[in-house]
C-alpha cells in the first residue's frame, strides 16, 4: 500500500460512517414522525394503524414514550388473546407472535403477553392435526409436495397450515418470553417448531414460504423468509445438530446459502435484515451489490414502515436480533 | 368506500362480450402503438379517471416467462395516459415472497416504466377495506381487501398466460389472487386455498371485479405452472372487456376446454361469458394462433 492511499482510505470510511449515522438518524426522525394519534403505525403516512408496522417501528425505537406504543397494542388486542392484521378483522393472526415479542418489555402489560402466548401455544395449524394425519396416511403417497405432517408450526392465519415465517415468529416469540409467562406446552410447541423448520429447508440451504420441493422439483430459498428462520433457530442450533446431526446439517447449509446470496441482493429489506441476520450470527457481512446507504429515508418509508424500521435496526452498530428493549422493572420501559 | 362491489348480472341477460387477439412475435415490438390502436377500438370510458393496472408479479424470472412482461406493462400505462386517464397506477400483491421491490427490481419494471413513486402500490401492505362476499361461493364471509383497487375508477387485469398445477390455468381471474392482501392473509394466502382456490376466485372476482383485461401471451409457460413450467411462446396479447371471455379465448388458444375448468365453467354463469358464441372476436382468430399446452396429467381432461 502507497503511504497516499492511506489517509483517502480513512476519509473514505470516515465519509461512510457519517453517511450511515445521518441515514439512521434520518430513518428514526421519519419514524417518529408517521406515529399516528392513536400510537400506532401504519404501512403508509395517513392510513389507519396496524399491529405489524407497530411492532417494527417499536422495535427500531432506541428512546421515547413507548406508554402510547403499549396503549396501542393493548387496545388492539381481541378478546382470544391474538392479535388481528387489521383493525375491524375479529380473527386474530401471525402478528400475535410480534405484538407478545414487543410487549414482553413492559411490566403492565404481563396479562396481554401472557393471553397472547396462550393463544399462540393453544393454535394449530388444521393440516396436521391427528385426524387428518390419519386419513391421510391411507391415501397414496402425495406426488405433489413431500412435507413430514409430525412436526406443527404456525399459520399465518389460525386453522389452516404450517408455513415457515409465522412458524420463526411464534418460536423466536417462545424463546424470548419469559418463562413464569409461557404455557404447558410452550417447549414442546417450540421443539416440534424447530423440527418443521429443518423439514421444510430447501435441499440446497434457505428456506422460501415452506415448499421446498413441488411435483418433485426443488424449490428456491427466499432472503427473508431465510432470514427469520435461522434468526429463529438461534439456540436450537446445537441441540439439533446432536440430535440429529447427520440427516439436518440445516443452520450451516443455510447460513452459506446466505452469505452467497448476499451479494446479490437488490432491496433495501432483504439487505437490512440478512446484514442483521449474519451479525447475529457473528458473520461479517460479505461484500454486496447494492449498500443499505443507497437508499433515503423517504425512499424506504415509501416502500414501508417495516422496510424503514428494519433499515434503523439495521444501520444501528450497538443492536443485534431480537431488539427487544430491555425489561423494566420500574413499570415504565424506556 | 368499496366502488367495485357492484350488482351481479346473470350471463343470460348480459350483452356478447368483445374479446381481441393481437399477435405480437416478440417483447421488442412497437408495442404502446400495436396496445394503443388495440385499446382504442374498445371504446373504453378511462378519460379523467384513475386506472389501475394489476399485472401478475411472482418472482426471479430471468427467462422472463413467469410474470406479465415490463415491456407490455409500460406500454399499456402509456396507452391509458394517451387515451386520456388521469392517473394510472400499478400494483400487485406478491403471493410467495413479501419482498416486493426485490421482485420488482429483478423484473427490471423501472427500466421499462421509469421511476414510479407513489404510482406503485403494493397491495400486499396497502391499507384495507371489510367486503362481504355476497356470492358466498366459498364459506369466507368476508375479505378485507386493498383500499386502492377497491377506489379506483377503472380495474385492468394482466396476466401471463400460464397454466397452474392447482387450478387448470391462470388467466385475468386468477391473477386476482394477488389483490389479497399478504399482511392480512399470509405469503402465500393460504386461507384462500383452504377455503378452495376455485371458489375463492369467484369470490374475489364478484366483490372486485376487473373492468379489461389484457393477456400477455407473447411468452406463456406450460406444464407445472405457474412457477415451475416450460416457456411457450404463442406470439399474442389478448384483451377484453370481460375478464371471464378473455380467459375462455386464452383456453381456447391454449387449446383447452374452457368450459372444464372449474372456476370458468361457474364464472360463466354470473361474472361474464364463457360460449365462444356470446364472445364477439376481434382481430386475429383464435384457430389462426392456437398452440396446444401441455398441462399435468391432474388437468388432461382439459386438452380440446
Amino acid at each position: 500500500m502507497h503511504a497516499l492511499e492511506m489517509p483517502n482510505q480513512l476519509e473514505r470510511a470516515s465519509h461512510s460512517i457519517q453517511r450511515t449515522s445521518q441515514l439512521r438518524n434520518d430513518c428514526l426522525s421519519l419514524l417518529k414522525s408517521s406515529q399516528n394519534a392513536d400510537g400506532g403505525w401504519s404501512f403508509h403516512n395517513g392510513e389507519q394503524s396496524r399491529v405489524e408496522p407497530t411492532c417494527w417501528a417499536a422495535r427500531a425505537q432506541e428512546s421515547g414514550d413507548f406508554a402510547q406504543i403499549w396503549h396501542f397494542l393493548q387496545f388492539s388486542q381481541l378478546a382470544d388473546g391474538s392479535w388481528p392484521a387489521s383493525g375491524g378483522m375479529t380473527t386474530g393472526s401471525w402478528v400475535t407472535s410480534l405484538a407478545c415479542s414487543v410487549l414482553q418489555s413492559d411490566p403492565k402489560s404481563e396479562t396481554h403477553v401472557a393471553a397472547g402466548l396462550k393463544w399462540l401455544c393453544e393454535d394449530f395449524p388444521r393440516d396436521s392435526g391427528p385426524l387428518r394425519r390419519f386419513f391421510e396416511s391411507l391415501r397414496p403417497k402425495s406426488k405433489i409436495v413431500s412435507q413430514n405432517t409430525t412436526y406443527r408450526g404456525w399459520g399465518w392465519t389460525p386453522r389452516t397450515a404450517s408455513w415457515v415465517e409465522p412458524t420463526a415468529f411464534a418460536s423466536m416469540t417462545l424463546r424470548d418470553a419469559a418463562p413464569q409467562q409461557l404455557p404447558a406446552n410452550a417447549s414442546q410447541r417450540r421443539e416440534l417448531a424447530v423440527a418443521l423448520l429443518y423439514d421444510r429447508m430447501c435441499p440446497g440451504g434457505g428456506w422460501n414460504c415452506g415448499n421446498p420441493r413441488v411435483y418433485g422439483v426443488d424449490g428456491d430459498a427466499l432472503v427473508l423468509p431465510t432470514c427469520w428462520a435461522l434468526l429463529a433457530l438461534v439456540g436450537s442450533e446445537r441441540a439439533a445438530q446432536e440430535k440429529d446431526a447427520s440427516e439436518k446439517p440445516g443452520g450451516p447449509l443455510s447460513l452459506a446459502w446466505l452469505q452467497k446470496e448476499f451479494a446479490k441482493i437488490e432491496s433495501a429489506a432483504s439487505l437490512a435484515v440478512a446484514r442483521m441476520t449474519l451479525e447475529n450470527y457473528a458473520i461479517e457481512p460479505p461484500p454486496a451489490k447494492r449498500d443499505l446507504q443507497d437508499w433515503t429515508a423517504q425512499e424506504l418509508a415509501e416502500q414501508g414502515t417495516h422496510v424503514l424500521a428494519w433499515m434503523c435496526m439495521a444501520l444501528n452498530p450497538s443492536r443485534r436480533w431480537p431488539a427487544v428493549l430491555p425489561r423494566s422493572t420500574k413499570g415504565d420501559a424506556q | 368506500m368499496n366502488q367495485r362491489n357492484r350488482e351481479l348480472i346473470p350471463s343470460f341477460s348480459r350483452p356478447p362480450s368483445r374479446v381481441m387477439i393481437r399477435k405480437v412475435a416478440r417483447y421488442e415490438e412497437d408495442l404502446l402503438a400495436l396496445i394503443y390502436e388495440s385499446l382504442r377500438e374498445f371504446q373504453l370510458p378511462v378519460k379523467d379517471k384513475t386506472i389501475f393496472l394489476k399485472p401478475n408479479l411472482v418472482g426471479l424470472d430471468p427467462q422472463g416467462v413467469m410474470n406479465t412482461h415490463p415491456a407490455v406493462i409500460a406500454a399499456t400505462r402509456e396507452t391509458f395516459l394517451k387515451l386520456g386517464a388521469s392517473r394510472v397506477l400499478i400494483g400487485d400483491g406478491p403471493a410467495m415472497d413479501r419482498d416486493t421491490q426485490a421482485i420488482l427490481e429483478s423484473v427490471r419494471l423501472r427500466e421499462f416504466t421509469g421511476k414510479l413513486g407513489k404510482d406503485f402500490c403494493d397491495l400486499n401492505i396497502d391499507d384495507v377495506e371489510r367486503v362481504e362476499l355476497e356470492t358466498r361461493a366459498t364459506r369466507l364471509k368476508e375479505l378485507f381487501l386493498p383500499k386502492t383497487v377497491l377506489g379506483v375508477d377503472f380495474l385492468v387485469s394482466m396476466p401471463k398466460l400460464k397454466t397452474h398445477h392447482w387450478a387448470g390455468v391462470t388467466l385475468s381471474l386468477k391473477n386476482m389472487f394477488g389483490i389479497v392482501p399478504g399482511s392480512c392473509y399470509g405469503w402465500p394466502k393460504n386461507v384462500l386455498h383452504w377455503a378452495g382456490i376455485d371458489r375463492s376466485i369467484l369470490d374475489i372476482n364478484a366483490a372486485a371485479r376487473p373492468d379489461f383485461a389484457i393477456v400477455d401471451g407473447i411468452l406463456g409457460m406450460e406444464g407445472n405452472g405457474p412457477i415451475q413450467g416450460t416457456p411457450k411462446a404463442p406470439g399474442v396479447l389478448l384483451f377484453g372487456d370481460d375478464p371471464v371471455a378473455v380467459d375462455a379465448t386464452a383456453c381456447r388458444v391454449m387449446g383447452l376446454l374452457p368450459e372444464k375448468v372449474d372456476y370458468l365453467a361457474r364464472a360463466g354463469t354470473m361474472l361474464g361469458h364463457v360460449e365462444a358464441s356470446k364472445i364477439q372476436q376481434l382481430g386475429e382468430g383464435v384457430e389462426s394462433v392456437r398452440t396446444r399446452f401441455a398441462v399435468l396429467s391432474e388437468f388432461s381432461k382439459l386438452l380440446a
